[in-house]
């Protein structure tokens, strides 16, 4: 197991004062009918506006950067490179490398350098929901790395990389079938809350609605093809709560696709040469 | 995960056959493998099981050790889930290639997992804030021919319904320090209610039908999986979508609602079972690993 020898950690046994704070701040139970705490409301397909920008990094082949609320990512690609391994696969079709990190301030709690399971998890959840969207087999013997650093992390972390990453590789000018876009919701008794923030994900509020449907479902989507290309729920669910959260999830990509191809095409005017006239 | 190499013919073959609802080994598109299920096999730990589904060999145990509860929830203990792809089950499992492998296994555990009711944490605490049971739950994969996540839940369900763990009581010495004393009866022990512990169900897409309990063949000739763990009463725990391939969303709800028949068809017979086979007692043939 690789050890951090060179950063000065403080004791074990310290604890974060935060810990002891969060208890009162959650204490506080909203009725199931007020509005969400920044304005937003229960039970409706209402998205945080975002505010994306693509072509940050200069070193990057392509990169992006996504703002939804509080919640800061920045993406960049790197491909497509020669593969170090080789073997049989790699000849028909590239390969997709995806590493996704949190910055040790990211979240309430400094977290380490070295990328723990969570975070090895999430790369893989981002490896599945992008690969069925890049055509990989334009790139045989190569491979496309996608590296996405989480900067704050304000809830919905998993569905907004899964949009700066699939940015990214289009200001990469990888071919790609459709954008993946990703959205988030956490179903709390009757309601649901869509695109959560931090507070929202982990608190949950005993007011509201019965002993069932609490959790959270993360969806990626190809709004084209209407294609699924990533799923992940936890928590407990009814059968119909689920299908109908993925749905109320399918909407919220739809609201937002039309927001990232503005982005881009305004990406691709500043990249192109000005016409001569 | 181990895989096989499927020519064309094979997968037009194997696609086919779904079509029609008939499997290359003659079952049906929602039909599971022989399953066998044994308890109480290894007798350091507190729980064990072993599942034998196909050729897919799983074992597991359960230890329960004290420690400290976590600080946000002091009056619930936990479970911590490992599980170890052994270099007995594919040549490419040794040394670190089964790591990745069996931290998707674990991730996907602790998911199926986190929620309130799968078991009941508040009765592993012993003295909150100090003192809780930790119930370490250590899978070990000794072949494999698909169908992982099916395999192992069903032994965890196994193994926890067999786990015994010791009852402990606090008492107060002189100068107020607690201590702990455990029973000296080595059968005085609390047993853990599993009803509400899910099951999982791969759901692999093969051309346009779905399959339940797929061999490596077939799941060559899928793009895209479904995992979905279902309990007793039909609720899902959790669902995840696995592998390179997109699925529409249609096909998710179809195969959301086959995955809940299936889980919820496959607890009954399994509690049944697992009731019987503790009311053998001593007279119990135990089969082992070679039966």
């Amino acid at each position: 197991m690789p050890t951090d020898t060179k950063r000065v950690r403080g004791p074990e046994v310290s604890q974060s004062p935060s810990l002891f704070l969060c208890k009162n701040a959650v204490k506080k139970s909203t009725a199931a009918n007020d509005a969400r705490v920044d304005g937003r409301q229960r039970g409706q397909v209402d998205v945080r506006s975002v505010f994306v920008r693509c072509g940050l990094i200069s070193q990057a082949k392509g990169s992006a950067y996504i703002e939804a609320g509080n919640t800061k990512l920045i993406c960049c690609v790197y491909g497509p490179r020669e593969t170090e391994r080789k073997d049989e696969t790699d000849m028909k079709s590239g390969r997709l490398i995806t590493d996704m990190r949190f910055a040790p301030f990211s979240c309430r709690e400094r977290g380490s350098w070295i990328q723990g399971s969570d975070e090895k998890d999430l790369s893989l959840m981002l490896l599945e929901s992008l690969r069925p969207g890049v055509c990989l087999q334009k790139y045989p013997r190569s491979q496309i790395e996608v590296n996405v650093m989480v900067l704050e992390n304000d809830g919905a972390v998993l569905a907004h990389a899964v949009t700066c990453a699939s940015m990214a590789l289009a200001d990469a000018g990888i071919e790609m079938y459709d954008l993946v876009l990703g959205c988030s919701i956490r179903q709390e008794g009757a309601t649901y809350l869509i695109d959560p923030t931090l507070l929202e994900e982990n608190g949950y509020n005993l007011a509201s609605g019965s002993r069932e449907n609490l959790g959270s479902l993360t969806v990626a989507f190809l709004p084209s093809l209407n294609q699924i290309s990533g799923l992940q729920s936890d928590g407990e669910m009814g059968e119909d709560t689920l299908t109908g959260d993925v749905r109320t999830c399918i909407e919220g990509c739809f609201k937002l696709y039309p927001v990232i191809q503005q982005a881009l095409s305004k990406a691709v005017r500043r990249k192109a040469p000005p016409s001569e006239s | 995960m181990a895989t096989v190499q499927v020519s064309e013919a094979e997968k037009v073959y194997i696609l086919h056959g779904v079509r029609d609802d008939l499997r290359v080994d003659g079952r049906g598109c929602e039909d599971y493998r022989h399953m066998e299920i044994e308890t109480d096999m290894v007798s350091n730990t507190d729980g064990s099981a072993k599942v034998t589904l196909g050729h897919t060999d799983v074992l597991v145990g359960v230890k329960a050790e004290m420690g400290k509860p976590r600080p946000m929830v002091p009056d619930e203990g936990y479970l911590e889930f490992f599980v170890d792809c052994s270099a007995n089950a594919t040549p490419e499992f040794e040394g670190r290639g089964g790591d990745e492998l069996g931290m998707e296994l674990s991730n996907t555990l602790y998911k199926v997992f986190n929620n309130r009711y799968s078991v009941d944490l508040k009765s592993l605490c012993i003295s909150p804030g100090d003192h809780c049971w930790v119930l370490y739950v250590d899978v070990l994969l000794l072949q494999c021919d698909g169908n992982l996540f099916d395999a192992i839940s069903v032994a965890i369900k196994a193994a926890l319904f067999n786990t015994k763990i010791p009852k402990v009581h606090i008492s107060e010495d002189e100068e107020g320090g607690k201590e702990i004393e455990l029973s000296d009866d080595p059968y005085d022990c609390m047993r853990l209610n599993v009803e509400n512990v899910p099951c999982i169900v791969t759901l692999c897409k093969v051309g346009h039908r779905h399959v339940v309990d797929a061999t490596l063949q077939e799941k060559a000739c899928s793009v895209a999986s479904l995992i979905i763990s279902v309990t007793h009463k039909g609720t899902v725990t959790c669902v995840r979508k696995v592998g390179g391939g997109s699925l529409d969303p249609e096909s998710i709800f179809e195969m959301t609602e086959t995955g809940k028949r299936v889980g919820k068809a496959l607890h009954a017979p399994l509690m049944e079972l697992l009731q019987e086979e503790e009311s053998l007692g001593k007279k119990r043939q135990k089969v082992g690993f070679l039966g």
